[in-house]
């Protein structure tokens, strides 16, 4: 689906949908580099099981045109207006990595906003760990070397370096690869960037009013599991959700899981039967 | 974090796809021979379907054991992913038969195996679907070749009869200059010997009976997909791009940006043709990839010396092998395949046609057939077997001569080979005499 905002054209897959007013509506928000087909074992189902669903790609990346944002305030101000405008009788929002930052960003400052749309039930932050400082020898990749910086964050990305794909006919490092190497020119340094210069997190969570879903894999190397654990439990609101064998890329290593997190914490949160 | 070491080609071999069985702990790949799969509730067996979460659902969309030749076939091509089918031939069908209508076009390298150009020649122009064959090293010919309903330009990395190596990366620049995909036929090299996509290939394409499997055993075939091929920027793949009536008006390229040929292959092609492998198969080509290197290794060195050995035979007329520098893309064979060609060349003995069947009758190691890629040394004398039908002109115009044999050097002691081929050369010497 087409998003027009400010004259520029940016997409999210919906699954075929067109948006339902009665339904409510899940965000979800793809990391660095990326883009929304990083949630296609999560959104489908979604779409097919009673919500709207708006699976973005971040300005500048896969099919939405403008420009890549430089810091996660930019995204989350973005993001924020996709919300607003968006159809939908309340809105659920799930980010992965960067996007599980954009989507708190977001989230905390969705209530300023008088003209705001649909209201936010939950919000999921999965692979998230904050602060999510980069690697000096990654952030140097990501400037100067991209293919580089790619090869890392797909090793790093996953628990296990021989596959075991739960999806059939697919080699999960190969699709990362692919994906990144299919991102627009800067992206991944810009991104990456981002999520390392990103200071006010801690602020972000403090105000987060609605329910808060850390889904973490124990075995991530690029946002330790451990912070995830220490921010939930500064919120009565949040939980959190360790998934054991799984790295960062959780949604293609283990997909049904957190499908099934995501199905249950939105399910609880939402106001439809 | 620790060191950014990518996983090694030998360890993938062996490993990649597979986690060891988690109910009994196999360590082998267990072969699932099942038609189909228990749903937990028929909200799995319905997400199944639609393609909302991973799974089983029917052996001919696909198969746990299959999946896991599929996985290890892509982690060893660097691709995004993997689908076997029944055959090699299966597999040019099925990429076909995904990227193209009635009315499509293909430029097609002129040496390819006959089974392909078959397809390409005789059987697609039936269905509208039109090929040129242009010889691998015109460039321009490809070039030219294009029109404005060209969907793929398809070769091999090693061409059949004369080991023509193809230069890759030209005719990836002039593919993609003309946004259509290259699609390489990878058979005689495997992915041991070279990863095409390094060199701008789009598909690749294996006959899985050959080398990967090794051992003669079963029929199969493999299509990998690099997943950089812009399908939608590409302007000429609806079937890719544009929502699919047969699929929940699915848009294969916004399902999926990195496989969406891999997706509707599947959930059209194996769907609705049903060329997919079996659970069996699929294990014996796991058993024998697991030891592809050291296969491939031994069948370079076992060439290179047979090579060698009728170069200094006066009963030799010609040897066609990228390796030695009269062949004309030696060059390119040297830069492309680095570790070796494969064990796959001709060589033409003199004596015309009595002479090549004298000599295949009289091997007794190498096996007179019609195969290629076998753990064990193969022949066959073209003239008086597969192509017994043509004339002496007509064999020419095919680029074999009465007197072209075609082997693949299998692992057997060197020294055995060399005493056979000794003794057939005798023989072939008798019949010119």
């Amino acid at each position: 689906m087409k998003i027009i905002l400010d004259g520029i054209e940016y997409y999210a897959y919906t699954a075929s949908h067109e948006p339902n007013p009665d339904l409510e509506t899940v965000v979800f928000v793809h990391g660095t580099a990326m883009d929304h087909t990083v949630w296609a074992l999560q959104s489908r189902y979604f779409a097919y099981h009673g919500y709207n669903i708006l699976a973005i790609n971040l300005p500048g990346h896969n099919l939405s045109r403008g420009k890549l944002l430089p810091t996660i305030e930019d995204m989350g101000d973005w993001l924020g207006e996709i919300m607003s405008t968006s159809v939908g009788k309340a809105l659920h929002l799930a980010g992965h990595s960067m996007g599980a930052l954009i989507a708190l960003q977001a989230a905390s400052h969705y209530n300023d906003n008088a003209n705001q749309g649909a209201p936010l039930r939950s919000l999921s932050l999965v692979g998230f760990s904050y602060p999510m400082n980069v690697a000096p020898p990654l952030l140097d990749a990501a400037k100067n070397d991209p293919v580089k910086a790619y090869s890392m964050m797909t090793q790093w990305s996953h628990a296990s370096k021989i596959g075991g794909e739960p999806n059939p006919g697919f080699w999960s490092p190969g699709m990362q690869m692919s994906m990144m190497k299919n991102s627009p020119e800067g992206a991944v340094f810009t991104d990456l960037n981002a999520c390392n210069n990103y200071v006010t997190g801690e602020q972000a969570l403090e105000k987060i009013t609605c329910p808060t879903l850390f889904i973490s894999g124990q075995l991530d190397k690029m946002a330790p599991a451990k912070l995830a654990v220490i921010h939930s439990q500064k919120n009565d609101l949040a939980e959190i959700t360790m998934i054991p064998k799984c790295g960062h890329a959780l949604m293609s290593e283990q997909p049904d899981r957190v499908l099934a997190e995501l199905k249950e914490f939105i399910g609880k949160n939402s106001s439809q039967p | 974090m620790g060191q950014s070491t990518k996983t090694r080609f030998d360890t993938l071999a062996l490993h990649a796809g597979q986690i060891p069985d988690p109910v009994h702990g196999a360590r082998a790949v267990p072969i699932y021979q099942t038609a189909s799969y228990v749903f937990k509730d028929s909200d799995q067996a319905a997400s199944l379907f639609n393609m909302e979460r991973p799974g089983h659902a029917y052996s001919r969309l696909s198969n746990p054991t299959t999946a896991v030749l599929e996985e290890r076939i892509a982690a060893l091509e660097g691709g995004v992913g993997g689908i076997a089918t029944a055959s090699g031939q299966a597999a040019l069908h099925l990429a076909i038969t995904t990227l193209m209508d009635g009315g499509s076009h293909i430029v097609a390298s002129s040496a390819i195996y006959g089974g392909s150009h078959n397809i390409l020649q005789y059987t697609l122009p039936r269905f509208g679907i039109e090929t040129t064959f242009v010889s691998p090293r015109d460039i321009d010919g490809i070039r030219n070749a294009i029109r404005p309903n060209t969907r793929l330009i398809f070769g091999e990395v090693v061409g059949n009869p004369g080991n023509d190596v193809m230069n890759l990366p030209l005719v990836a620049e002039v593919a993609h200059e003309h946004h259509i995909p290259l699609m390489i036929d990878s058979t005689f090299t495997t992915p041991y010997l070279i990863n095409p996509f390094d060199h701008g290939a789009d598909i690749v394409m294996h006959s899985a009976t050959k080398f990967l499997c090794g051992h003669g055993t079963v029929i199969g075939g493999v299509l990998v997909d690099r997943g950089q091929f812009s399908w939608e920027q590409s302007g000429k793949f609806e079937n890719l791009s544009e929502p699919y009536k047969g699929f929940h008006n699915m848009s294969f390229d916004e399902e999926s940006s990195q496989a969406a040929f891999l997706l509707r292959a599947r959930r059209e092609g194996l769907r609705d043709f049903g060329a997919c492998m079996s659970p069996t198969t699929a294990f014996y080509i796991i058993q024998g990839m697991e030891t592809l290197s050291m296969r491939m290794d031994r069948h370079v060195i076992n060439t290179r010396k047979v090579v060698e050995f009728l170069q200094q035979s006066d009963a030799i007329e010609g040897i066609s092998f990228p390796e030695l520098p009269e062949h004309p893309d030696y060059h390119i064979a040297q830069k492309l395949l680095p570790k070796g060609v494969g064990a796959v060349f001709s060589f033409t003995l003199k004596g015309g046609r009595e002479a090549g069947r004298k000599f295949t009758e009289s091997l007794e190691i190498f096996s007179h057939l019609a195969n290629v890629g076998d753990a064990k040394s193969l022949v066959i004398h073209p003239a008086s077997t597969t192509h017994y039908r043509m004339s002496k002109d007509d064999l020419i115009a095919a680029g074999i001569n009465e007197g072209t044999i075609r082997m693949s050097v299998g692992i057997e002691d060197i020294d055995d080979l060399l005493e056979d081929l000794s003794r057939g050369i005798h023989q072939s010497r008798k019949a010119r005499n």
